[in-house]
């Protein structure tokens, strides 16, 4: 699980142009959106993509983001108990 | 009513220009990490830069060059409209997107790209990051003409609440890379005639 949650810190930080935050900045706890990053409603699609495109997990409700979205740590736990790739 | 250049700067080849004066920017290799290093010399904090096409970045730049040293910053303004024009549009951000749902292997179109693809955006990048309410356009247009930009800012003013006009050449497309940009007054003491500015800058 720490794997996939420095993975996923990276990716993030790659897809969502955070050129001045490194891996370390970010609290595996911490909200992704409103205060902690700071996450804007395109970065929440970029998201949806993300998940889509290296995990092979597609959001049938965008909703779902609400919850899955809470924190890095949120997010890996659904996409290693949900990922096809 | 004398249209007035209060303050101008000018971006090109690498080069920054504020009131004819040279802006030290730190040496860069390409394009992209030349205005990431025109960014760090303006030493600004706002991480919505980063997210943001090169030719939003370009308008964005060009125009914290012009109001850095306003006072008081960032009072919100009703009276002030931010005009842009251009020759090609949004068209590298385009490609870029283009690119990326032509793949084959993997057609994911990416959100953060396709919200550039409409110049205007960088208009409202600046509206936004100096909560300027006025009256924001962009014309995409064949040629670079003095006349048309002067005959547009002119009429920008017809409206009688907008009492100044932010505007700008901002081009962005193959290997060029250039903002023209003046804050343009009616109400300031001293400036360059407008018309006298756009022949000065070699605007056909």
């Amino acid at each position: 699980m720490e794997e996939l949650i420095l993975e996923l810190k990276q990716e993030i930080i790659a897809v969502l142009n955070l050129e001045e935050v490194a891996p370390t900045d970010i609290a595996d706890d911490a909200p992704l959106f409103g205060e902690g990053l700071g996450l804007d409603s395109i970065d929440a699609l970029e998201l949806i993509v993300l998940m889509e495109k290296n995990y092979g997990i597609k959001l049938k409700d965008p909703a779902q983001g609400r919850e899955i979205f809470k924190s890095i740590r949120v997010m890996a736990e659904y996409i290693y108990a949900n990922r096809t790739k | 009513m004398p249209l007035l250049v209060r303050k101008y700067c000018h971006i090109a080849n690498r080069e920054v220009r504020v009131n004819g004066e040279a802006f030290p920017v730190a040496e860069s290799d390409g394009d992209g990490k030349f205005l990431t290093s025109l960014y760090r010399s303006l030493k600004i904090d706002y991480p919505k830069f980063f997210k943001m096409d090169s030719l939003s970045k370009l308008g964005f730049l060009a125009s914290e060059l012009i109001l850095r040293d306003e006072n008081p910053r960032f009072a919100p303004r009703e009276d002030l409209a931010v005009i842009c024009f251009n020759r090609s549009a949004s068209l590298a951000t385009d490609a870029l997107h283009q690119a990326a749902i032509q793949r084959e292997d993997s057609c994911y179109a990416s959100p953060s790209v396709f919200v550039y693809t409409l110049p205007s955006i960088v208009t409202g990048e600046i509206a936004i990051r100096n909560k300027f309410f006025g009256e924001t356009s962009f014309y995409v247009c064949e040629e670079r003409s003095a006349q048309q930009i002067f005959r547009t800012v002119r009429h920008a003013f017809h409206d009688k609440a907008t009492r100044a006009v932010l505007a700008a050449w901002v081009e962005c497309g193959g290997e060029t890379l250039e903002a023209l940009m003046a804050l343009v007054d009616t109400e300031c003491q001293a400036g360059i005639p407008l018309e006298e500015f756009l022949r000065g800058a070699n605007i056909a």
